[in-house]
């Protein structure tokens, strides 16, 4: 393995400071000019139960969170049960000891570096710094940069007070200390990169907060639902600078009511939630299509059904973003599949929805929600936003009238003349009640078939790889990462395989499904569901019979998991 | 407080300026009639501009409302008429908002919504029409309904005890209460043109009999039980506005008037006074915002 490749993992109680320590090597590493990809689990309770952080970095680009770790730092005896069989010789593994809850029987090959955390915080009296001993320890062993460590240290803890601070670098330092002690017998080190790079490091929640920024969201209503609330934290925290509104509502059904309101008033508006929230806005959802009223809804998804895992990540809304609503719902659905998509789709779903009058889903999923990463300086003038069709003021105002391309003109309130109704009610062009069959027809085809294009006017879907191949691999949201490193990994070795990367799920490029297929022997589709839903929806749409390999354990795919799979399938 | 109604652009024109071409559906002797006819002078003596004014509601027979009124307005859900409306107001406040709905539609399947609009004192006039019934579903009980109706669904006799919106809303903080009868025009009137006036969540309940669907209650045992409050009501006193509602109910009348105010900042005005503090403005540069995002 690339020595440049290294996968970092600590493991502990929450509330140790696992996740901290996790943010300090991450930020060291983006600091030194590395990429970074980060991965975390914690527990759905607020005290206690296990958390993990790992942070992936590299001077190439990164597209997952890897297979598995090279070096697992353990601060305690439960960590080290949960991974000790992925301990593998060559893993550098530090834990807590001697004076930690555990005693390890260290497997053959795996080095292991002692360093007593505990007792060491203690002596210096705060067991709140047994994470940055660990961090001090981490920083010798592999060479993440001791100066961004300690400027992102000193960063963190100043506003906390000199004594805080000291204590903090005190700890760092003679965790440094003590691993020099320690004869190093591993390989890994992590090599600051010559290239200097203009990046931000975003979370994926974050990341879908500033593409509502730059889109120019006006107003964000939203109700707190894991793993779905940094967004509105984000958005909280910045919202007000632009003048814009923020409401807590008093559940998701209000949110998107909320929402549907400000659209109506002319604004920018949008609400974030998971797959049980989701579930409450179906209804509005179809109102949203039936009164034409643009919004955006993102869907941060999580292990389901009902109340399912909620801290885990799994692929499984989609039946219910193409399709949830009764009657027929037209809408758009999108999914990311990293950061930068959090940012760049995020635009492109208001200026869908602005355009095209109607709901549009951004699916994003519970490991990228939390997942940080580094992407290049997003600049706001390089994303085209695109602004609603509104009347121009001449003649009589026909909210609903059908035009060239389905898509009528929108006046806001206060606009002199332009009174009319938003209604749920089936009504004729002027919004009037109108429940006749020809109308009800009419009316339906106009707001489908001004969807028509949409397909046309998104980019097209990303072919990854030229020619024919014996095995294409599809993949959507953030498998598409991992799919990318395995397919990088199958050519190496010698076999032949393309990818199709779908961001717009619905409506379906047919056309572009079907060419992609016409070039490839087999398709598989792996995602982190039980029913197979996005393999569904091509069965039902297109010629094609994919081989689905789903998942629904509450991780992510790993690329030797799409390796191995795509071997079967050759042989 | 601040006096300036910015939620009001006025215009001057009459009471049938803000009718629409449409013909209320309603049946004869429903009391909606009367609470329309109310609804059209109030707006007309303030003197609202239609192109201003957004008038919203649910689902239900007096959700109808809206079609009649000259106005922005949105037809929305069943029970969301109030988080709809709370949407408009706070990202347009220069807009005068005015939702109408039944008790079903408030108070049943929209209930949760009630208290927040009323907490957080939103800038909106919401006018209940209370007939007691579900009438567009052709007679089944509602919250409001008397304990004894005998109804579609209750064919010996309900078994639930009504709720009373007003009290409800006095609990929940609403800045504005008030009660009336729809056969009362004039008092509707005046109740919500004080209501669309008020800065915050104005409330008005009014008692509108359903002729063809509830038997109890008519137009005629509305105006029986109805009871003025006394002329030296504090209409700034909570407790006083309580023990009116409360005493009317032992005695099993009907309270109508004003029967609380207070002046109190609306959320959207708090909400301006953080952007203030925040330097908040449209033209806010993006780049500081993703610099903090630099490693």
């Amino acid at each position: 393995m690339n020595k440049n490749d290294l996968i970092i993992r600590v493991a502990g109680e929450g509330g140790e400071g696992i996740i901290s320590t996790g943010d300090f090597i991450t930020q060291a590493c983006a600091r030194a000019g590395l990429e970074v990809y980060t991965f975390k689990t914690f527990p759905a309770e607020i005290k206690g139960g296990y958390a993990m952080y790992q942070t992936r970095a590299s001077a190439a680009p990164l597209f997952n969170q890897g297979d598995t770790f090279d070096i697992l730092c353990a601060f305690n005896g439960e960590a080290y049960d949960l991974n000790r069989s992925r301990l593998r010789p060559g893993t550098a593994f530090v834990y807590d000891g001697p004076g930690g809850d555990f005693e390890p029987d260290v497997p053959e090959g795996v080095h292991a570096y002692a360093i007593p955390m505990t007792q060491t915080a203690r002596q210096l009296g705060s067991i709140k710094a047994k994470n940055m001993v660990a961090l001090g320890a981490l920083s010798q062993l592999f060479s993440i940069p001791e100066q961004p460590l300690r400027e992102i240290i000193a960063a963190k803890f100043t506003k906390k007070g000199t004594t805080v601070l000291e204590s903090n670098l005190n700890a760092f330092t003679r965790g440094r200390e003590l691993a020099a002690a320690l004869p190093k017998t591993d390989p890994w080190k992590m090599e600051a990169s010559a290239q200097k790079r203009d990046v931000v490091v975003l979370s994926g929640n974050d990341a879908i907060g500033l593409g509502a920024l730059i889109a120019g969201l006006d107003f964000f209503a939203a109700y707190p639902i894991t793993p779905a609330t940094e967004i509105a934290r984000y958005v909280a925290r910045h919202l007000p600078k632009r003048g814009g509104t923020l409401i807590q509502a008093e559940d998701e059904i209000a949110s998107l009511a909320q929402v549907l309101g400000a659209s109506f008033a002319g604004k920018k508006a949008m609400t974030a939630t998971s797959g049980p929230g989701l579930a409450l806005m179906g209804e509005m959802l179809g109102m949203s299509f039936m009164s034409e009223t643009p919004c955006v809804v993102v869907d941060v998804q999580r292990g389901g059904p009902s109340t399912g895992l909620p801290t885990k990540h799994e692929q499984s809304d989609l039946f219910m973003a193409i399709h949830g609503s009764h009657g027929d719902c037209g809408r758009i659905v999108l999914s990311v599949e990293g950061v930068s998509d959090c940012i760049a789709l995020t635009v492109e779903a208001f200026n869908l929805a602005e355009k095209y009058q109607c709901p549009v889903l951004l699916l994003s999923d519970g490991s990228l929600a939390f997942s940080t990463q580094t992407v290049p300086y997003p600049e706001p003038a390089d994303y085209p936003i695109v602004a609603r069709k509104s009347w121009d003021g001449k003649g009589d105002y026909q909210r609903y009238v059908i035009t060239d391309d389905y898509i009528s003109p929108m006046a806001a309130p206060g606009t002199p003349g332009g009174m009319h109704i938003a209604t749920g009610l089936e009504h004729d062009q002027n919004g009037e009640p109108n429940y006749t069959g020809a109308n009800h027809e009419a009316m339906q085809a106009k707001r489908f078939r001004k969807l028509d294009t949409v397909v046309n006017d998104v980019a097209p879907v990303e072919v990854d790889g030229e020619g024919n191949a014996d095995i294409g691999i599809i993949a959507w949201g953030s498998t598409i990462g991992v799919v990318r490193e395995a397919i990088a990994r199958l050519r190496a070795d010698g076999h032949s395989v393309k990818g199709f990367y779908p961001k717009l799920l619905w409506p379906m490029p047919v056309e572009q499904y079907e060419a992609f297929a016409a070039t490839c022997g087999k398709i598989m589709l792996p995602e982190v569901n039980y029913l197979g839903q996005l393999a569904h929806f091509i069965r039902a749409e297109t010629s094609l019979r994919p081989v689905s390999y789903t998942i629904c354990g509450g991780l992510p795919f790993t690329p030797a998991m799409i390796v191995g799979k795509t071997k079967e399938m050759l042989s | 407080m601040s006096c300036a109604q910015t939620h009001l652009h006025k215009v001057e024109l009459e009471t049938k300026d803000y009718k629409t071409e449409a013909k209320p559906f309603w049946c004869p002797g429903c009391g909606d009639h009367g609470v329309l006819t109310g609804m059209y002078r109030a707006l007309a003596d303030i003197g609202v501009d239609p192109n201003y004014l957004v008038n919203i509601s649910g689902i239900g027979c007096s959700s109808r409302l809206p079609y009649f009124v000259r106005s922005y307005k949105m037809h929305t859900l069943h029970g969301r008429a109030g988080p709809v409306a709370t949407g408009v107001q706070l990202a347009r406040p220069d807009l005068a908002i005015l939702v109408n709905g039944g008790d079903g539609d408030g108070f049943s399947i929209g209930g949760g919504h009630m208290p927040h609009l009323a907490r957080k004192n939103i800038n909106m006039t919401y006018v209940l029409m209370d007939n007691r019934v579900y009438g567009l579903t052709k007679g089944q009980v509602s919250p409001t309904s008397q304990r004894q109706m005998k109804a579609y669904t209750t064919p010996y006799g309900g078994v639930e005890e009504p709720l009373d919106p007003v009290l409800y809303m006095l609990t929940y903080g609403a800045s504005f209460v008030a009660q009336t009868l729809a056969t009362n025009v004039k008092m509707t009137a005046q109740l919500i043109k004080e209501g669309m006036e008020h800065r915050g969540f104005s409330f008005i309940s009014v008692l509108s009999q359903c002729p063809t669907f509830n038997v109890i209650d008519d137009a005629k045992s509305f105006k029986g039980s109805a009871e003025e409050l006394q002329e030296n009501h504090d209409v700034g006193d909570i407790d006083a506005a309580m023990h009116a509602v409360n005493v009317a109910h032992k005695n099993g009348k009907i309270p109508v008037g004003l029967l609380y105010r207070q002046e109190r900042a609306t959320l959207d005005e708090r909400m301006a006074d953080l952007v203030k503090q925040a330097g908040g403005h449209p033209d806010y540069d993006l780049h500081k915002i993703i610099d903090l995002s630099r490693p």
